[in-house]
């Protein structure tokens, strides 16, 4: 064996297996969670994006077929979750129960999620001021999704925006 | 049969365009035909340019480069309609990022085999005589870069026979043993390479490398075949260029898989992209039967 090939194979082996390894290490880690013991609660889901059927020739062209007609991704659901979930575990736990895409990403820096997309409906998708916001019993929880603890019967609505929250009545400036 | 492959007898003008096409198509065309395309011509080009030795041995080690990139793209993209299950922190797991990630591996592996066909044809010295005179210090700079991995290889090899000879062998003794030795090894061949790169610079230099007015020996004449490839190439590269402009090649993959429609065009472009690409293992065919024949005749 020429004895440069065998050095060369060795440090690809190895490197080869250093990544895979810590591939297999992220999903581990991000595997592990245990049974949920905490008392349930309900509370009530609906994810909407009427405003982006009424902005329909702003919508990218390869989300409009997307959209439902009704302007409902998820009708009102009445969901059983945990005491002490916040809005973010609700949501991510309808998606999954109801197979519908989500995309959400943690800021370390405000410890808190972002929801980026759901259904494929994305930020930005509908122009520049569009995005997912949430209300709670019609109001506008001024923190992250992830910040805010459900009450039992409390109504949680997604609702898209185009045009940061002034179409919802969700702006900046007001509650 | 002759050693050089046909290909590299070509004008160094016709090889460096021919290498611009490929890489830049198989770069910017994400449609998965031309990315199969792409790779069975990259492969199909260097087993003519290797003459199918060692063929396997290059060819093997992207399939895990086309693997991991496939597993790694679903945990970081999680857009699609096709959720297969949902990843622990919440997000979704689609099939649509599953095959982007294949495209991308493929690509990847395309242009990775692109690259070693090229290193084979275009010589360093056929990149300096193409942009010696245009921009001196930097083909100066590029065609040592590109030339470093393959003299690496060969100085690492010198250099651990050599150690070899002395009686530190990489391959005898305890772990530490060997450690240390292929460390030395190592040191010896980078210090040879940065200070070869210094007397290269210093030489070119003392030369008169780059100054106005400064003449250099080549031995590439245009021929006609130069010019019949050049037009090939400019021709085919040109229609591909133009259907991908108008949207023929064009494949979302994000948020449901979908293409253009499979007309008679987009067959056509398929099959230019196809010739253009193979334009090498056409050379080869060609010279090929002229040996068979003038072998006949003697």
């Amino acid at each position: 064996m020429k004895s440069h090939t065998i050095i060369f194979r060795r440090l690809l082996a190895f490197a080869m297996s250093v990544l895979l390894c810590a591939g297999l290490l992220l999903l581990l880690l991000s595997g592990c969670a245990g049974q949920d013991t905490r008392p349930v609660c309900t509370c009530t889901v609906s994810i909407s994006c009427q405003t982006a059927l009424d902005n329909f020739d702003r919508c990218k062209e390869e989300k409009q077929a997307l959209l439902p007609e009704n302007g409902w991704i998820l009708q009102p659901t009445e969901v059983t979750c945990h005491e002490g979930d916040s809005a973010f575990d609700v949501l991510a736990q309808v998606c999954r129960e109801q197979k519908i895409q989500l995309e959400s990403s943690w800021t370390p820096l405000y410890d808190s999620a972002y929801i980026e997309g759901i259904n494929n409906l994305y930020e930005f998708d509908v122009g520049q001021g569009s995005g997912w916001m949430y209300q709670v019993n019609g109001r506008f929880p001024n923190c992250a999704c992830s910040d805010y603890t459900v009450q039992s019967e409390d109504v949680l609505c997604w609702v898209y925006t185009c045009d940061y929250g002034e179409d919802v009545g969700g702006s900046a400036a007001g509650d | 049969m002759p050693e050089q492959a046909a290909f590299s007898a070509c004008h160094p003008a016709v090889i460096f365009l021919y290498f611009t096409l490929v890489l830049l198509f198989s770069m910017f065309l994400m449609h998965p035909v031309c990315l199969l395309i792409s790779l069975f011509c990259a492969v199909c080009c260097l087993s003519v340019l290797t003459r199918g030795h060692g063929l396997w041995r290059s060819v093997a080690w992207v399939l895990p480069v086309v693997a991991v990139t496939a597993l790694i793209n679903p945990l970081f993209n999680h857009a699609g309609i096709t959720v297969l299950c949902y990843l622990p922190h919440g997000n979704a797991l689609t099939g649509e990022s599953l095959v982007y990630g294949l495209a991308a591996g493929i690509m990847l592996a395309a242009v990775l085999v692109w690259f070693q066909c090229c290193s084979r044809v275009l010589r360093s010295d056929q990149f300096v005589y193409l942009f010696g005179r245009v921009i001196p210090a930097l083909s100066l700079v590029l065609s040592m870069a590109l030339r470093l991995i393959p003299r690496f290889r060969a100085q690492l090899k010198a250099v651990s026979e050599a150690q070899q000879g002395l009686g530190r062998d990489v391959f005898k003794g305890t772990l530490r043993q060997r450690l240390r030795t292929a460390v030395t090894v190592f040191s010896v061949t980078l210090t040879w390479a940065l200070e070869n790169a210094i007397e290269t610079a210093q030489s070119m230099k003392s030369r008169g490398y780059g100054l106005p007015g400064r003449t250099s020996f080549s031995i590439y004449r245009f021929t006609r075949r130069d010019r019949m490839a050049l037009a090939w190439l400019l021709m085919g590269g040109f229609y591909v260029f133009c259907a991908s402009l108008s949207g023929a090649l064009e494949f979302t993959y994000y948020p449901t898989l979908q293409g253009a429609a499979i007309t008679p065009f987009t067959v056509s472009v398929y099959l230019v992209y196809l010739a253009v690409s193979l334009t090498p293992v056409f050379f080869h065919w060609k010279e090929a039967g002229q040996w068979r024949c003038l072998n006949c005749a003697g």
